[in-house]
């Protein structure tokens, strides 16, 4: 069961009560629209919170700090949800119930997450210098690293390519360009801008009763100069014409991705069944693209699809030799069309159903999956809880299926292959 | 079964070992949902070279991985992926250097589920037919692996770091090698290694752990049988053959793999001792609450990609660390200098207490993973150690264990670097 909170204007605290676990997590984010003049500097802000406060001034200090809470840890968090980019930090803890007689570890947790939020040391104004220029670089050098995994940069540039009149274009982190721009004052007040307008959502779970958490987090929330600006509603994929682009690079394997669009998001009746037909279409080793394209024709080794509820796209991809380029096309889009011909078995059916099922039942069984679904379902605009999810999911139809699939059209391809650019 | 209950951790492991020679280990977690099962063999890439049923054998690399992917065949025309999904099961393996392992996680169908598990890792059905079409498959999976820069640096820090050691050579062999592999060599390795005496299994989830044994008896039967002997795996000199491989690459920026030798570790209490002692010495040298990573950190040679451990593999070991750098050549130096610095000094006794006491929560708070604990269970069992004893081992190690350690095996002489460097840097 998920108590929520609202603390403060704006601020909502979700607790998840749960004693059978070893660890807590509570999750800190500050909810931002996407968009080209922040995303950078959202991305930025987490990292340059975790270089130092003013009682523990360097990145040992924290480390030493969180070595003595037995190990816990603290990590940036940035994450894309549809229109929206979170920024803040999130917090793994062991269970108090292991550490020695007398000692907490959730309470001190909460008062270290306050002072890294709100007791950065200040520079003339700003963020330490010395912070800013390093933690621009680490951010600039993650951004390029999509490089190194080819098949994740192959992905990226369909959805930038694809995605140009959508928010779903922009990268979660940002542009270098605009990394490499950020100033320590302006990122400082930005932070300040933030802390004061957005929505706050505070994510726990652990063993902890939800009011105690509350009331151990109110001394840091009092602390906030709030003026709550609500964000605009979620919204589908924006449209722009479609295209075929290729691009060569120094590698051995070829990636093919392709991407299409529907008008079902997780905020239409129909999600269920959209969600059913990615798994039947592409998703694990029961479907039709890894069946056919990799076991009976042995194209790849790699393949898959996605569905992205919160836009309404899906995307495939495959890893291949150059010259299978347009065969494995045409065999993805005549995988697609027998979904949306109805040719869809029983057993296929069944496959996806319990999948789905069997992942939104485990839900519960890690701190780090309830938090993943429920800090960011909300969020997205999914309104249902696991257990009326799985409802929805038991009540799907083959013609639902089916429907879904006939919503589907294809966009963009992208076909990344060797050579010298 | 018996059960142990290890009240420090809140775990009850149920162990018993089948009349066949197979190990079971229930994990027993009240009030999930989630069942995860591990049935894994004792057997991986590096072991080519062996004797059985009075033959010699010297399979060709990439043996393992590609049995792990045949045995996914059933008669019949039978899918066993397939199978598992109409049961809301996910099910897949993979292959280590050292091991194999074939797993499920379920919610719901656990009996079946486990049935199918037992039933599809001990039926080997392959023809030629079906050996020859996966030839494809895993050559993308190998044209894939030659285009991850974490895999090439790798691989590249091995054949430059040892001279006889079948870690040499990359877990899923070369395009060459699968070549070799026919139905009939598939067969011997199957009978050489998946046989019970030689295999474990080990479920996590709220089961009843009888009944997994009873299931296990079912499937397995109850006869004995011959294993497969390894061949020794060949001694190393803990001196390193090449110090330095370097390889270009469509990368965003250097990276890099820096490794030092270590002596194998064995079986048993000490080995799993050494691994602590290893993983601590480790965190006092270049861990982030070490004053180096502070000041490389610092200075911008690494960057939070920066991070290291201990790796041990049968017959091998090292101390090892990886991450993005302008300069790698820079921080093996900056190393090597602390590790001096360690050894002449030793460590501060407060940072030791914390390091402990971290090094434990950490592994606490892992066992909430069903998959990290099933894991450890697994690799453990198979170096003669019980996973769950690792906080009284934690307490008894001491500093000076760590700063030798450190004096004896963060040299020159046992170091190499394997890095990475972009394109247009040629």
């Amino acid at each position: 069961m998920i108590q929520t909170f609202s603390l403060f204007p704006g601020i909502t605290l979700r607790c998840c009560r749960d004693t059978r676990f070893k660890q807590g997590c509570l999750s800190f984010q500050l909810v931002r629209p996407m968009c080209l003049e922040e995303s950078a500097m959202n991305a930025l802000l987490p990292s340059v919170l975790l270089r130092g406060t003013r009682q523990h001034g360097d990145l040992r200090a924290i480390t030493n700090r969180l070595d003595e809470l037995y190990g816990a840890s603290v990590s940036a968090v940035v994450r894309r949800i549809g229109d929206y980019q979170t920024t803040g930090l999130y917090c793994g803890f062991m269970d108090d119930r292991f550490a020695l007689p007398g000692d907490r570890v959730l309470q001190p947790m909460l008062d270290f997450l306050g002072e890294l939020l709100l007791e950065s040391p200040l520079e003339n104004g700003g963020f330490p210098t010395a912070f800013v220029e390093s933690e621009k670089k680490n951010l600039i050098a993650t951004i390029e690293s999509e490089l190194n995994d080819k098949r994740a940069y192959a992905m990226g540039r369909l959805l930038r390519t694809m995605c140009r009149e959508d928010t779903f274009g922009l990268p979660r982190l940002g542009d270098k360009e605009q990394v490499a721009v950020i100033d320590p004052v302006f990122l400082y007040d930005h932070y300040q801008h933030i802390l004061r307008e957005s929505p706050i959502e505070i994510f726990y779970v652990g063993s902890e009763e939800g009011e105690q958490v509350a009331s151990l987090l109110k001394p840091l929330l009092s602390r906030l100069d709030r003026d709550y600006r609500s964000l605009k509603p979620q919204t589908a994929f924006h449209s722009c014409e479609g295209s075929d682009l290729t691009e060569t690079m120094e590698i051995s394997q070829g990636k093919l991705c392709m991407g299409f669009v529907t008008p079902i998001t997780n905020r239409t009746p129909e999600f269920p069944a959209m969600q059913m037909l990615n798994t039947i279409f592409g998703s694990g080793m029961t479907s039709k693209l890894f069946m056919n394209i990799r076991e009976k024709l042995s194209l790849c080794y790699s393949i898959g699809s996605g569905y992205y509820g919160s836009k309404g796209i899906v995307t495939v991809s495959a890893g291949i030799d150059f010259d299978k380029e347009e065969l494995t096309r045409q065999e993805m889009l005549r995988q697609l069309k027998d979904c949306q011909d109805g040719h869809i078995s029983e057993d296929e059916l069944t496959a996806a159903r319990q999948a789905i099922l069997s992942s939104l039942r485990s839900t519960h069984d890690s701190p780090g999956s309830i938090e993943g679904y429920y800090a960011t379902a909300a969020l997205s605009g999914m309104k249902m809880t696991p257990a009326e999810y799985m409802a929805a999911v038991e009540a799907v139809t083959k013609e639902q299926v089916v429907a879904a699939a006939n919503s589907l059209q294809l966009h963009t391809t992208y076909f990344l292959k060797g050579g010298s650019q | 079964m018996i059960p142990s209950y290890y009240p420090e951790l809140d775990e009850t492991c149920y162990r018993q070992v089948l009349e066949n020679g197979l190990t079971v280990a229930v994990v027993k977690r009240k009030g999930f949902t989630k069942k995860l099962a591990y049935f894994i063999t004792d057997y991986g890439a590096i072991h080519t070279d062996f004797t059985f049923e009075g033959r010699e054998y010297h399979a060709p690399a990439g043996m393992a991985h590609y049995l792990e992917h045949k045995l996914f065949d059933m008669p019949g025309g039978r899918d066993v992926s397939a199978e598992f999904a109409a049961m809301g099961a996910m099910t897949n393996a993979f292959t280590s250097y050292d091991l194999t392992a074939y797993y499920f996680s379920c919610t719901e169908n656990f009996h079946e589920c486990l049935k199918l598990l037992l039933e599809f890792v001990s039926t080997p059905y392959f023809t030629e037919e079906s050996v020859e079409k996966e030839r494809g498959i895993i050559d993308q999976e190998i044209g894939m692996n030659q285009d991850a820069p974490d895999s090439v640096i790798f691989e590249n820090l091995m054949v430059s770091m040892f001279e006889k050691h079948p870690i040499r050579i990359p877990i899923l062999g070369t395009s060459q090698t699968i070549r070799e592999i026919t139905a009939q060599t598939l067969h011997i390795c199957h009978r050489a290694f998946y046989t019970p005496g030689n295999m474990l299994l080990c479920v996590v989830g709220d089961v009843e752990p009888e009944e997994v044994t009873a299931l296990a008896r079912q499937m397995l039967g109850s006869e004995k049988k011959e294993v497969g002997k390894k061949q020794p795996l060949p001694q190393e000199s803990m001196t390193t053959a090449e110090k330095e491989t370097c390889r270009i690459m469509e990368v965003a920026m250097p990276m890099f793999n820096l490794a030092f030798k270590c002596e194998p570790l064995g079986l048993g209490d000490e080995a799993i001792r050494r691994e602590m002692v290893a993983d601590l010495a480790a965190e006092a040298l270049f861990g982030e609450s070490s004053e180096l990573y502070l000041r490389l950190y610092e200075e911008g040679l690494i960057d939070s990609s920066f991070g290291g451990g201990f790796e041990t593999i049968d017959g091998c070991a090292m101390l090892m660390c990886s991450g993005d750098s302008d300069m790698p050549e820079h921080v093996r130096t900056a190393i090597l200098e602390q590790a001096e610095r360690i050894a002449a000094e030793g460590i501060e006794e407060a940072a030791f207490l914390r390091m402990k006491r971290s090094a434990l929560g950490r592994r606490i708070r892992q066992l909430d993973s069903f998959d990290g604990t099933c894991f450890r269970v697994c690799a453990y069992h198979f170096s003669g150690f019980d996973y769950f004893r690792f906080p009284e081992v934690y307490r008894s190690i001491e500093k000076e264990e760590i700063r030798k350690f450190i004096a004896d095996i963060v040299t020159a002489d046992r170091s190499c670097l394997s890095v990475i460097r972009p394109v247009e840097e040629k």
